[in-house]
């Protein structure tokens, strides 16, 4: 079956690609489009270590076909930082400076989770945060700092980085 | 916390990752994320049967594909038997599979859509042989047989004793004795085993892999390959964690095999199934022990056995199991102690390292029987471990010179952190707090035999950029930030000016690599010796410059100075340039190594101090029972840990924090589970790991006694922060129901059960109140 060209809005920038039918959004973001820091930790929507934003809300790219994001926009974590990739994203400096990132296997997925989250929500709770997150796993940090991250960067938390 | 700090720079501040920032902007390439020009795909067939006969391999249809470039089974390799500590492990399996996920053959092609195709055409004819699971079952009479010529299933023993246990028993007031399990567990690490071999014209296989142990690793593969030890090179990139899972795996040898036979560079990664399928998971064990200890508490005598199961072959096994009996006796002031051990061979997957080394698994049952000596001594359980407890100084029953301890202050610092004497006192019903202490090493001696030091290079360019070169092995736990961190210290530069080269076999010392709490230690000390090596070089030029002699010279905050004239100064990227332009343009490089002063032990006796250093710890446990369900819900951890100096405090408390995650997941919901000897639960879905959810909020504290053998008295964390989790967890539920937990991981239903045989008035009074409620 020929598929029309699919249309695909990544970090910004407009892509229309010949993908095959059952071609999976995470190899199409990973493969075709190079973009490697979506990763994939087990292929089943149960690690969320393959998180992006699709139109702003976080999915499992390893669930997703890639033709189900005709159309959409799709942010990884290459489009978090500012285009130079010089000055990283609030939530970025937050988990750096927080030490919430060891092995950094999880945290791109982590930090588009807390991202769609703040964007909804700037003003979570520590049990939001948890709920928001409890589908990326991570297996170095036990999560607190990862939480002290994403509460560092809630309104109000007197940071002065209200990101929402 | 702890002593005061010297006044250090670098050393003993929180700082992030050097890596932290790359990695938060996902332009860290992990090993997954590598590609070489044509690089070609691998995939593994596997057994489906946990023990079969092979009869006949077919790839005839599979090498025909369009696509396929290689195909490969154990005809295509050296056909030489190997291992790491053993000879029972072949490249594909030969006249047997001996496990479901046993490597059976393998090919290599285009993209991975194809690798996979090939798979279905390949025709294996297997005869189905029966098979043992459970390692009590595997050493017993009748048996199927794992590998024939290991009677028995004995894959291997070993017996310790120290001191007279039948007259520590007799002098013992106070006897507890009980049998325990604990599961086989999975390291989960996120990033998924991964390889890309490469062969070069000359035959030269390079590996490209995430690994813990690079130069060991090395020798192992160059027996399985027959070819030197030089014809191979390992680099490692960055990786997704480890927690010992990632060492010697079939993963490299299959994708060299691959590698050679297509002429083209191959990648292999596991899909987390086959991750879980051929990983090497903790090692599972039945525990007896039997602990006594007269009227006012004084340990008298300690006797265990220990049965565990190795899987299909020895990876590690052994040693772990020779671990747990041992280990643990340094904890506390034992004289009279006697463990054997015997690690059956199961047709599971291969067992092997994760965190605690099988320093978990026996603390566990300790620490169990210590609450339960309490019990019996009516006895609070902090005292207990206090009046035992390993002091500085002291020199245990197997010979363990414990240069310091923190071990009674982790329990003081816990129990009033946590608020333990009150809320032992006041008993609310399906609530309950418990403790557990544990002890580790920051080094092991007899499990690399030729040596156990740590060397590095630290390499100073014209430019004054610092380099350090270890063989150890960053998994992302932090240690190139520690080591840069120590490097910074000692030359008195920012940490800013320090980085850390990739491990290269072909560039790097041969480190032993990250396991047994080593790496900040035994690798901190080597930086520390090359960076003072560095330093007397630089000095030397500076000495020139302000006409000073050298031994006058130092480094502080980036600036050379007389100690006697602190006016007369350079700045370090000064001295570094005119130090290269001196030696026309060779860098200044220091080298150094660290002798650790351990001792192998004694064959017969197994005397002998096999570390520099011994961590301590003491961890405690809130849980709340649920009453309907029997479900555990830890509330709050505190979480003392003597590790001499936090290099890095911020490091060393997410240490802590995830080691206790893991603790907690073993405790509460991780294990292998196998029907007709099949993993059963082999991804995610069924394999629950905690989430943030599952987490308490947890006091991290750290103690720290200055470490006469560590690198800014330093020693390590790793596996300690794991070690005491479990039993602080179980502990706790006894304090809550009066059920002692004996299995891991706790079943909620038995538990229940349990509780409701033993009468516990927790469920029942609970049911009460809420029934009170419901009325209302």
């Amino acid at each position: 079956m020929t598929l029309p060209p699919l249309h695909i809005i990544v970090n910004g920038e407009d892509h229309h690609l010949m993908v095959p039918a059952n071609r999976i959004l995470l190899d199409l973001i990973r493969e075709d489009l190079a973009l490697t820091g979506t990763k994939e930790g087990c292929g089943l929507g149960k690690c969320g270590a393959c998180t992006v934003l699709l139109d702003g809300r976080p999915v499992h790219a390893c669930l997703l076909l890639a033709h189900q994001a005709d159309g959409c926009r799709v942010d990884t974590i290459e489009g978090l930082a500012d285009p130079a990739g010089t000055t990283l994203h609030p939530i970025q400096e937050a988990f750096v400076e927080k030490g919430a990132i060891q092995c950094g296997f999880c945290t791109p997925g982590m930090i588009n989770t807390a991202k769609a989250l703040l964007d909804e929500n700037p003003t979570p709770t520590e049990d939001d945060i948890k709920l928001a997150i409890a589908g990326n796993l991570c297996r170095c940090t036990g999560y607190h700092k990862i939480v002290d991250a994403v509460s560092a960067c809630a309104c109000g938390s007197g940071k002065g980085e209200c990101h929402g | 916390m702890g002593n005061p700090a010297p006044p250090y720079d670098v050393v003993g501040k929180s700082v992030p990752q050097l890596a932290a920032r790359e990695k938060a902007a996902g332009l860290t390439r992990f090993v997954t994320d590598l590609s070489l020009p044509r690089m070609l795909h691998g995939r593994v067939l596997r057994s489906p049967h946990p023990h079969a006969r092979i009869l006949h391999i077919d790839t005839r249809k599979a090498k025909a594909l369009p696509g396929v470039k290689a195909v490969a089974t154990w005809e295509d390799t050296p056909k030489i038997k190997f291992g790491p500590r053993s000879e029972d492990w072949t490249i594909f399996a030969s006249d047997k599979a001996r496990f479901h996920g046993d490597e059976v053959a393998a090919v290599a092609a285009v993209d991975p859509d194809t690798a996979e195709e090939a798979l279905d055409l390949i025709r294996v004819d297997y005869e189905v042989c029966p098979h043992v699971v459970s390692p009590l079952a595997a050493i017993a009479p009748g048996a199927p047989l794992v590998h024939e010529e290991s009677p028995g299933n004995v894959a291997a023993e070993f017996n310790i004793s120290a001191g007279n246990i039948d007259q520590g028993f007799d002098r013992a007031f106070a006897v507890y004795e009980d049998s325990y399990y604990t599961s086989q567990v999975y390291q989960a690490y996120m990033e998924p085993m991964s390889v890309i071999a490469e062969t070069d014209l000359s035959g030269r296989l390079t590996l490209y892999t995430g690994t813990q142990i690079p130069n060991m690793m090395r020798m192992t593969y160059a027996k399985a390959l027959g070819i030197p030890p030089e014809d191979i090179r390992i680099v490692v990139p960055e990786y997704g964690g480890a927690f010992g899972g990632k060492m010697e795996n079939n993963i490299h040898l299959v994708a060299a095999v691959l590698a050679k036979k297509a002429g083209l560079p191959v990648k292999l990664t596991y899909t987390r199934h086959e991750d879980f399928l051929a990983g090497n998971p903790r090692v599972p064990m039945h525990i007896d022990i039997r602990l006594g200890a007269t009227r006012e508490g004084i340990l008298t005598a300690k006797d265990v056995r220990v049965v565990g199961g190795a899987g299909a072959r020895l990876v590690y096994s052994q040693v772990i199991v020779s671990t747990a009996c041992y280990r643990v006796d340094s904890l506390y002031r034992f004289k009279n102690v006697r463990a054997r051990g015997i690690t059956a061979y199961t047709n599971t997957v291969p067992t092997a390292c994760y965190r605690g080394f099988g320093n978990s698994q026996s603390t566990f049952v300790l620490e169990s029987a210590m609450d339960e000596l309490a019990l019996r001594l009516n006895m609070d359980p902090a005292e207990l471990r206090i009046k035992n407890g390993m002091g500085a100084g002291e020199t245990s029953v197997h010979g363990w010179k414990i240069g310091s301890s923190g071990l009674k202050e982790c329990v003081e610092k816990a129990t009033d952190a946590i608020g333990w004497k009150e809320k032992r006192k006041v008993k609310q019903p399906l609530k309950g707090i418990g403790l557990a202490c544990c002890n580790h090493v920051s080094g092991n001696r007899p499990f690399a035999r030729e040596f156990d030091g740590g060397s590095a290079m630290v390499r100073v360019g014209k430019d004054g950029r610092v380099m350090v070169f270890h063989g150890e092995s960053d998994m992302g736990q932090g240690q190139n930030t520690t080591f840069a961190q120590i490097a910074a210290e000692t030359l008195g530069v920012p940490l800013s000016r320090v980085h850390v080269a990739q491990v290269d076999t072909d560039v790097s010392p041969f480190g032993l690599g990250s396991f047994a709490t080593r790496g900040t230690l035994m690798g901190g000390n080597g930086v520390m010796a090359a960076a003072k090596k560095a330093l007397a070089q630089l000095a030397e030029t500076a000495g020139n410059i302000l006409c000073v002699p050298p031994e006058r010279i130092t480094c502080r905050r980036d600036m050379f100075y007389d100690v006697d004239a602190p006016d007369k100064q350079l700045s370090f990227g000064v001295v570094a340039s005119q130090a290269t332009i001196a030696r026309h343009g060779a860098p200044v490089v220091g080298t150094g190594f660290y002798k650790p002063p351990t001792e192998l032990p004694d064959p017969e006796t197994k005397q002998g101090n096999i570390s520099p250093a011994y961590p301590f710890g003491c961890q405690i446990a809130e849980v709340d029972i649920d009453p309907d369900t029997g479900q555990v819900t830890v509330t709050r951890m505190a979480a003392a840990h003597d590790v001499g100096r936090a290099i890095n405090p911020m490091s060393v408390e997410g240490q802590i924090q995830g080691g206790i995650a893991q603790g907690l997941g073993w405790t509460l919901m991780e294990d292998m589970h196998y029907g007709q000897g099949r993993l059963l639960n082999a991804d995610f879905v069924d394999y629950i790991v905690p989430s943030a959810f599952d987490m308490p909020k947890i006091d991290a504290i750290l103690v720290e006694p200055e470490e006469p053998n560590g690198p800014y008295g330093a020693k390590g964390i790793g596996e300690p922060a794991l070690n005491p989790t479990m039993a602080a967890i179980t502990n706790a539920i006894h304090n809550a129901t009066g059920v002692r937990i004996t299995t891991l991981p706790v079943n909620p239903a038995q538990l229940l059960a349990r509780m409701k045989a033993a009468g516990s008035p927790g469920p029942e009074l609970a049911r009460n109140q809420n029934d009170r409620q419901d009325t209302h």
